[in-house]
């Protein structure tokens, strides 16, 4: 170890910061996929490419728009909702039909779903890089401490609760969020006293897609843009859901505040070696709490 | 007797066909390339610039009265198909020469079935530097630099400025540690006075590199190398750009100043950033360069970038060996090629005939606005000759004969 001393430096408060903006991706992403994992039971690993799609949707929509804030958000609302249509055509189109197949199936299809819209997204968008510029209004940085929080992460950081409680006033105060959490637990019965069991299931699946474009929308202007994003997100997005319990919202949030802040600590005490920080929080999880930290829906 | 009769016809279809292949009056080229996914930003460079070269040949009647042609094989970056795909280029399409790949696994697994199969292969953008080092032969071509060159290259123009505390950074593979390694070595033998702060490795693909910038800001280095590939390039200057990382602390990236890099970027790429490239469309500002800059933009509209060079000399070459050979053979040709110069639009170019790495120069420079462009470009570009950071012919020998 360097030095474990670091975490007692100025540096600690902006490296937290920095964590916490990441947590604020990997929940939104990570929230979207324990949901449709908790009620649909669909291990979704084209979860990935959806966020991918978002991001290239948000990329095209501010193309579209020439720039400026006002086209970043629109591209924030516009590309996660191309990328609902895209959950809801899945859904109603493929996944409704498979239902009553086992698990392995719903496995097997989502899988050759990620093989296949990552294709279509070089169709679409071409194999080039696609960049995203952040808008005038987040350029720059806030110091703290005399090192740099970029503005565009502490807007990251107002984001991150927005849609957490965003997330707890539809599950819980909605009848459709009521009726999701119900079929979670029985979908069986749920039907038997007469709701529509089918839409419940397209509405979680195009809820937790939206959430998927959101993160790759919230991501563009960070990164490059390009085919294999998906694949990169995809792993820790599972560690994510699993370590928190799977289907379960708020350990997805747990999930995701591990990930981020572990990583963003461990680069401050070891920064040779800071990307194991994280897998390493997920083994000492799941040693200690096997089925996750809260409890599961399977 | 009768069941016999059809096959026979398709065996003696096949035959001739197999037949027409080896008879024909072409020079026949196979690429084994990845066409998919990410890396054709550069791997479409290679392959156009090679046309337009050998379109040129073929319209001034080719070489020795043949046209050069060519096949495509994609090998998906994965290099269990590179190598089936270059198998089927030697047995089926019957091909004179291979050319490819991005992949370094790949080239160097194409580059053991050239050995065997006594075909000439050129390798155009693999930057591993065993490729034409400890695991270079006679069939095989280096038209690109490598890790150790540019790592020497870089070596030597950083060693000319006066920074002592550096600061290691890259994406965790071979390629990123082969880049680091080969830059601070040299630097160290070239300049005993510098010395490692500490290092961060961080996964390929990561997306917020964030909290790896405000630790190393931290630590405080005089300038930091930063050993990204591919997409790692624009993520890391993204993030350079909204820390105002480049503003504090100087880095440096091979490939930072190089089109694909800058291009997507527009003109909210970093300032001051520190890169090295085989090729830039606007230095040397020669004729042979804007020439070549004109005909490729007239050709497939748009900037040609270091690919396109390889490519463009790898026809090159490839003619002038076999009229110099005088017909087609591959070991004449080999001959041929060892030691041959040619002019390139960046000056010229040497086929070493000890461990068949092309000689050529390698520009050292600084990310700056322009106002001609709506992307950024190289400024104070230095162009380091081949000669100067290529590592001597006694050095490959041992290196191969370890």
């Amino acid at each position: 170890m360097e030095s474990v001393s670091n975490l007692f430096s100025t540096g600690t408060l902006s490296q937290i910061l920095v964590g916490l903006s990441r947590t604020t991706i990997l929940f939104i992403v990570s929230s979207g996929m324990s949901l449709i994992l908790g009620v649909l039971r669909i291990p979704n690993v084209a979860h990935g490419s959806l966020y991918m799609i978002g991001a290239f949707a948000a990329w095209s929509v501010i193309q579209l728009l020439g720039g400026g804030l006002f086209a970043f958000l629109a591209a924030m609302i516009v590309a996660p909702l191309i990328v609902a249509a895209v959950g809801f055509v899945l859904e109603r189109g493929f996944f409704s039909y498979l239902y009553e197949r086992e698990h392995l199936m719903l496995l097997l299809l989502t899988f050759s779903f990620a093989l296949i819209l990552g294709d279509l997204v070089k169709i679409v968008w071409g194999p080039e890089y696609r960049s995203v510029t952040v808008p005038a209004f987040f350029q720059g940085s806030a110091e703290i401490f005399g090192l740099p929080l970029p503005w565009y992460n502490l807007f990251l950081l107002v984001v991150g609760p927005c849609i957490a409680a965003f997330l707890w006033l539809v599950i819980n105060k909605t009848d459709l969020g009521k009726m999701a959490r119900a079929a979670a637990v029985d979908g069986e019965m749920v039907g038997a006293v007469g709701i529509n069991v089918g839409w419940i299931f397209a509405f979680t699946f195009v809820l937790g897609s939206f959430l998927a474009g959101l993160g790759g929308a919230l991501i563009a202007p960070m990164v490059n843009i390009s085919l294999g994003m998906d694949h990169s997100l995809i792993m820790e997005t599972f560690l994510i859901v699993i370590i928190g319990g799977l289907g379960n919202m708020w350990g997805a949030l747990l999930g995701s505040l591990i990930f981020g802040l572990t990583q963003s600590l461990g680069i401050l005490v070891w920064p040779q070696f800071g990307i194991a920080f994280p897998y390493l929080a997920v083994v000492a999880v799941l040693v200690v709490r096997p089925r996750g930290l809260l409890s599961s829906t399977w | 007797m009768r069941r016999f009769v059809p096959f026979l016809a398709v065996a003696v279809t096949l035959f001739c066909m197999a037949g027409q292949s080896v008879a024909g009056d072409t020079i026949k080229v196979g690429f084994v390339d990845t066409y998919t996914g990410p890396a054709t930003t550069f791997t479409n460079d290679v392959l156009d610039g090679f046309k337009m070269a050998a379109e040129k040949i073929n319209a001034k009647g080719g070489v020795l009265g043949k046209k050069i042609t060519w096949v495509t094989r994609d090998d998906k970056f994965k290099p269990d198909i590179g190598l089936t795909m270059a198998k089927e280029l030697i047995l089926k399409e019957n091909v004179d020469l291979l050319v490819g790949t991005i992949n370094s696994a790949t080239a160097l697994a194409v580059s053991d079935l050239a050995k065997k199969e006594k075909i000439p292969f050129f390798v155009t953008f693999s930057k591993s530097d065993k490729i034409t080092g400890e695991k270079g032969h006679r069939y095989v071509f280096g038209m690109n630099e490598n890790t150790e060159m540019a790592g020497r290259a870089t070596a030597k123009a950083l060693s000319k400025k006066k920074y002592v505390k550096y600061w290691i950074a890259g994406d965790d593979y071979e390629y990123g540690h082969a880049i680091a390694n080969g830059v601070f070595n040299h630097l160290k033998t070239l300049n005993p006075k510098v010395q490692l702060l500490g290092q961060s490795w961080w996964k390929v693909g990561e997306s917020d590199f964030t909290p790896y910038i405000t630790q190393i800001l931290a630590a405080k280095p005089d300038f930091v190398i930063v050993a990204t590939g591919g997409g790692g390039m624009v993520n890391f200057q993204k993030a350079a750009q909204s820390t105002g990382f480049n503003r504090k602390v100087p880095f440096y990236q091979h490939t930072a100043i190089e089109l694909s890099t800058l291009m997507p970027q527009g003109k909210n790429a970093p300032e001051g950033v520190y890169g090295t490239a085989n090729y830039l469309f606007y230095y040397p500002n020669t004729k042979e360069n804007k020439a070549f800059v004109e005909e490729f933009r007239k050709a497939y509209n748009r900037y040609p970038k270091s690919g396109a060079l390889y490519g463009y000399m790898t026809a090159q070459f490839i003619a002038e060996s076999f009229r110099k050979a005088g017909k087609i053979d591959r070991e004449k040709f080999i001959d041929a090629m060892e030691g041959m110069k040619l002019a390139s639009p960046v000056g010229g170019m040497e086929m070493r005939s000890c461990d068949h790495q092309v000689t050529l120069p390698m520009f050292f420079g600084v990310t700056k606005k322009s106002a001609q462009h709506d992307f950024l470009i190289a400024g104070e570009v230095v162009s380091v000759p081949g000669k100067e950071y290529m590592p001597s012919c006694a050095e490959t020998t041992k290196g191969r004969a370890k």
